[in-house]
């Protein structure tokens, strides 16, 4: 790379006094000026904790027993608290909501400045100058609770540009934003990079949006370990990696791309044939829930228009649709939550307004965006001994359950210090016990990294057609709807615009298309399952001829 | 942008309202001031962009205003001294043992004794109106940055806590939706504390996290952005609520 | 390394400045008994600037992120709590949380929880007024008292059912405190000058005392004794919970963990 190095790490180890495994054995590496690093790792495995080693926060804010040395720019981070190094190095956090001091957009962006003393006449020319770079500046005077996900976190990485850092470091900026904020925030980090000439350093789970942004990787390994690499070079044999990185492997070929157009040209020669059409899965089962003409007036609004829609048993559906089409409507009418204004929809031909509580937990559950909403006691086995009695079963019975899913899940830890895939499996299991008839998920996967994901469609998919049970997932994240689902219900504006098999309605648009189909198109392909499959059965053929 | 009160504006007003309320002891005034202040409250906060979670501080401290009219009134009614005039009606007398100050309950009430509780019950509510319009009109943000730099780690707490606030109330009712979707009844909003706790919890270490990144507490000192001026509206708010003094005067004579 | 358990500490000079505002509050709520004319609105004015003084004093440099961000936050969450008691003036169902945080953080952060909490919902609830400062004197007081009892008694720690006790007893004693002081407060203007009940400027010490005696008690019936009920209801539903939930933040904050440097770190797998 050539440039001067921004960021050191000398013989890193760092323990936290309450626990008893180290975080990180003897980390080396630098940073250089100017790059785009990406750091990945397994839930659990340190990737927040690096980051925050960056600027100090650990230990000098968390506590904790550090070796060895970092240094930003040559100043060590042993004698610096993090305030010292503000101008430095610009932080944001999981959850840039937590963060914000003040209501105000303008206001929070100046709070950091005026903590560290900046003349007025500096504060009010680097406002403008980040209000203009993140295009916040029609939001200036907005009240920062009224803002979206992806304009929230924008003032976020504002008010940490404010101090001109010469270092950004970002914990997973993109996980609970949907496709299209998402790809907003990652362009400004791109531009950050290559028109600035900030320093970048993200952790992330969705590899898809990030990889063809980055010059370098960090993996960290669960005994503490970390590889730092080219992302060709990591991604040949991380366990981490998005499908079309699988793809590359499990196709043999010689280098792993990191986007869709160099995978596309490595395999060229895979597209030279007629492939066969796959067959969907036949759904056969029996309806489950019956919406007919549904109407719903949200205050002045007509939040959804005449919908008809049939789900049956054993289909696993995904709706899919921008944030305010009409999804979180049409699930709170088929839970029961409001009466519509006009249509019907009747579940096993029950009305579900009219559902008494325990009717309604064995026919309907229900998992939220935040699952930890339903989480009440403070240790796993009491959550489950409580769904036990809930749902009328023996002792342990969903403990067991819970076990099969995530085997190695403690159960006297509190469900809060659980990582996000445990948590959701945890609710999982606390719903699936009682065996409900439709089982509706929002959102299932922010924040969970491929480990969990895997997990969940396992579950689901065991659920749905073992067991015969009617799933619907409202959801952006087209891998798993791909993994998944077999039927996908497209809303928009209150209407249904698509609805038809997974299959049809992927590869209709192009902007939809998992990275799998797009590499391979135009076969019929979404998962990298399919691909094998599909090649295998063409070479099959090939070679009966 | 639209033009926005100076922080200071109402509360100098609603200061000197309250110097021409209470020294003007009249009941017709003070109602006529109540009217006042709703209609400039109504008026004012109808144009706000945002809901903001204090404009509803006004209509909370009218039912308490009312609640302690009526609480003086009953008092007044029940162990005034008597005051001679025209009866309206008796009521049984009940003498109070001597360790209880030999009270006694009841007696004659007259209309001057119920319209002398009243008056004073009124007294009290207007001021408590007066104060709680100033409060809606008034962004704590905005006045707590303009308060001086001596209190501002106090200051900034309370701007964490106003500006934190819109955030729980959305939190609780996301968690008390996510409750009742499962079907979990019985616990109503009661239910919804130790989740709404929990996350506060959270929050306040993630904050305290970014607040330490971004140099809180580092320095000593602090700037400040932009002291806000005084305009012409602020100037008319403000004459017009110390013209009430002298005319209270009028009023009283 | 500190070896106690509060989270923040006033410093000496900010306890004589404590102590001293204390006592100009406390005057400010016992002076009808003991003087001649109308010192009501001195008092007024004379509170809030102790206020004023204290809060800059105990703020200056000396209350980390950590606690700030705390104290702003909770006092959100206690704020959100007092309207759902709201209809009834003096149920107020924020005392049972003041009393368990500052059980958990510590005297000094009690103190400073009473301030800005009472402050907060005052601001958005509309309840700003001439009485403020002494409420929030008492609620500052509360929360110190709440925080101050021992964490251990003969090297046992004070957990579960005793904890419990303690603090409905706390609960119970804060709700009559807190009514007697806001009677006190209320007392020379509230009833009006020409009730059988009313304070006498300049009159003997035992007529006026007899006399607030008389409206105290009558006040209590109404408004203590309910409110001591709710609040020990409160605390015995949300004790156990509550105080779990903010044990394991203070353990998370990291409040006393050691923060070391050194040059090698033995494998610990």
């Amino acid at each position: 790379m050539g440039g001067a190095c921004v960021i050191t790490f000398n013989n890193v180890s760092l323990i936290y006094p309450h626990s008893l495994h180290t975080v990180f054995e003897d980390l080396s590496f630098t940073i250089e000026e100017g790059e785009m690093v990406l750091v990945i790792g397994a839930t659990g495995s340190g990737k927040s904790s690096l980051l925050r080693l960056i600027n100090g926060l650990v230990p000098h804010h968390t506590g904790g027993i550090l070796a060895g040395d970092i240094s930003v720019d040559g100043i060590s981070t042993s004698l610096t608290k993090p305030g010292g190094l503000a101008h430095l190095i610009g932080i944001v956090g999981q959850n840039p909501a937590h963060g914000f001091v003040t209501d105000t957009v303008e206001d929070e962006l100046v709070f950091g400045m005026e903590a560290l003393n900046f003349a007025p006449e500096i504060m009010r020319k680097r406002v403008e100058e980040i209000l203009d770079l993140l295009s916040l500046a029609h939001l200036r005077s907005r009240s920062i609770s009224t803002l979206s996900g992806g304009e929230q976190q924008r003032v976020a990485i504002g008010s940490a540009l404010v101090m001109h850092p010469k270092v950004l470091v970002l914990d997973e900026p993109t996980s609970a934003l949907d496709p299209i904020a998402a790809e907003e925030v990652l362009s400004i980090l791109h531009r950050l990079v290559h028109d600035l000439g900030l320093t970048v350093v993200v952790s992330e789970h969705k590899l898809e949006r990030v990889i063809g942004f980055t010059d370098r990787i960090i993996a960290i390994s669960p005994d503490g370990k970390a590889d730092i690499d080219i992302p060709e070079e990591i991604l040949k044999k991380s366990l981490i990696a998005p499908p079309i990185v699988h793809l590359a492997r499990a196709l043999n070929l010689d280098s792993v791309g990191t986007s869709v157009r160099e995978v596309r040209r490595m395999t060229t020669h895979l597209r030279d044939y007629t492939p066969l059409l796959s067959q969907p899965r036949q759904v056969t089962g029996e309806t489950v829930v019956a919406i007919e003409k549904l109407n719903h007036l949200y205050g002045e609004k007509m939040a959804l228009r005449e919908i008809s829609l049939d789900f049956k048993a054993g289909e696993i559906t995904a709706v899919m649709g921008r944030n305010g089409a009409g999804k979180s409507t049409l699930f709170k009418s088929i839970v029961g939550f409001h009466k519509a204004s006009g249509g019907q929809v009747k579940v096993l031909g029950n009305d579900p307004t009219e559902l008494s509580g325990r009717q309604r937990l064995s026919t309907i559950g229900y998992i939220p965006q935040e699952p930890s909403d339903l989480l009440i006691h403070s240790s796993v086995a009491k959550e489950c001994a409580a769904s036990d009695r809930d749902n009328g079963l023996e002792d342990g019975s969903t403990f067991a359950f819970l076990q099969r899913v995530t085997p190695k899940i403690n159960p006297d830890a509190h469900p809060r210090d659980l990582s996000e895939g445990q948590r959701l499996s945890l609710v999982l299991a606390l719903i699936l016990c009682g065996a409900p008839d439709v089982l509706i998920m929002d959102e299932p996967t922010r924040g969970l990294d491929y480990q969990a994901k895997s997990l969940l469609v396992d579950t689901l998919v065991s659920y749905a057609r073992n067991l015969g049970k009617c799933v619907l997932i409202a959801t952006h994240d087209v891998e798993l709807v791909a993994e998944v689902a077999d039927r996908v219900v497209f809303l928009a504006d209150g209407d249904v615009v698509a609805d038809g098999t997974t299959l049809d309605v992927l590869l209709s648009s192009p902007a939809f298309a998992p990275q799998v189909a797009k590499v391979m198109s135009p076969a019929p392909w979404l998962t990298v399952k399919d691909a094998l499959r599909g090649i295998a059965q063409i070479s099959g053929k090939d070679s009966q001829e | 942008m639209k033009r926005a009160f100076h922080p200071l504006t109402w509360w100098s007003g609603a200061i000197a309202v309250s110097i021409a309320v209470s020294s003007a002891h009249h009941s017709g005034f003070n109602l006529a001031v109540v009217g006042g202040m709703c209609l400039i409250v109504y008026r004012v906060n109808r144009n706000a962009i945002d809901q903001s979670p204090w404009s509803g501080g006004l209509w909370f401290a009218l039912k308490i205003a009312a609640i302690i009219v009526l609480i003086r009134t009953t008092i007044g009614i029940a162990i005034g001294v008597p005051v001679p005039g025209t009866t309206l009606f008796e009521l049984p007398i009940l003498d109070l043992p001597e360790w209880m100050a030999g009270i006694r309950i009841g007696g004659a009430i007259t209309q001057e004794r119920l319209t002398f509780a009243f008056a004073e019950g009124l007294q009290i509510a207007t001021l408590i109106c007066i104060f709680a319009a100033a409060t809606s009109l008034t962004s704590p943000h905005r006045l707590l940055r303009q308060m001086p730099i001596f209190i501002y780690e106090f200051g900034v707490a309370l701007v964490i806590a106003t500006s934190v606030l819109p955030q729980l109330v959305t939190s609780a009712e996301r968690i008390r939706t996510a409750q009742r979707m499962r079907g979990i009844q019985r616990k109503g909003w009661a239910g919804v504390a130790l989740p709404l706790l929990e996350e506060s919890l959270a929050r306040s270490l993630d904050l305290a996290a970014a607040m330490d990144s971004r140099g809180y507490g580092y320095s000593r000192n602090r700037s400040c952005y932009r002291r806000e001026t005084m305009l012409p509206h602020d100037l008319l708010v403000i004459f017009s609520a110390l013209a009430l003094i002298p005319l209270s005067w009028v009023v009283l004579a | 390394m500190n070896t106690t358990n509060d989270i923040y500490r006033l410093s000496h000079q900010s306890k004589i400045v404590l102590a001293f505002t204390s006592a100009i509050a406390l005057a400010g709520f016992i002076w009808p008994f003991f003087y001649i004319g109308n010192l009501h609105w001195i008092f007024v004015v004379a509170i809030a600037a102790s206020a004023f003084l204290l809060v800059s004093e105990v703020g200056i440099g000396s209350i980390d992120a950590k606690s700030i961000a705390l104290l702003g936050v909770m006092s959100a969450f206690i704020t959100l709590l007092r309207p759902l008691g709201a209809g009834a003036a003096g149920l107020e169902p924020i005392w049972f949380a003041l009393i368990i945080a500052a059980r958990v953080f510590g005297p000094s952060w009690g103190f400073l929880l009473g301030i800005t909490s009472m402050t907060t919902s005052a601001l958005l609830t509309g309840g700003v007024g001439p009485w403020l400062a002494y409420q929030v004197f008492a609620a500052g007081w509360i929360g110190l008292l709440a925080g101050a009892f021992p964490q251990k008694i003969a090297g046992r720690l004070i957990r579960g059912l005793p904890e419990k006790v303690l603090l409905v007893c706390v609960g119970v004693l804060a709700s009559f405190a807190f009514g007697l002081l806001m009677d006190l407060q209320f007392w020379p203007w509230v009833l009006g000058s020409n009730t059988q009940l009313s304070y006498i400027p300049g009159g003997a010490i035992s007529e006026n005392f007899s006399r607030f005696i008389a409206f105290h008690f009558a006040s209590s019936m109404a408004w203590d004794i309910p409110r001591a009920i709710l609040t020990s209801v409160l605390i015995v539903l949300t004790a156990t919970p509550f105080l779990s939930a903010l044990r394991r933040t203070y353990f998370k904050a990291a409040f006393l963990t050691p923060i070391e440097f050194k040059s090698a770190i033995q494998r610990r797998n």
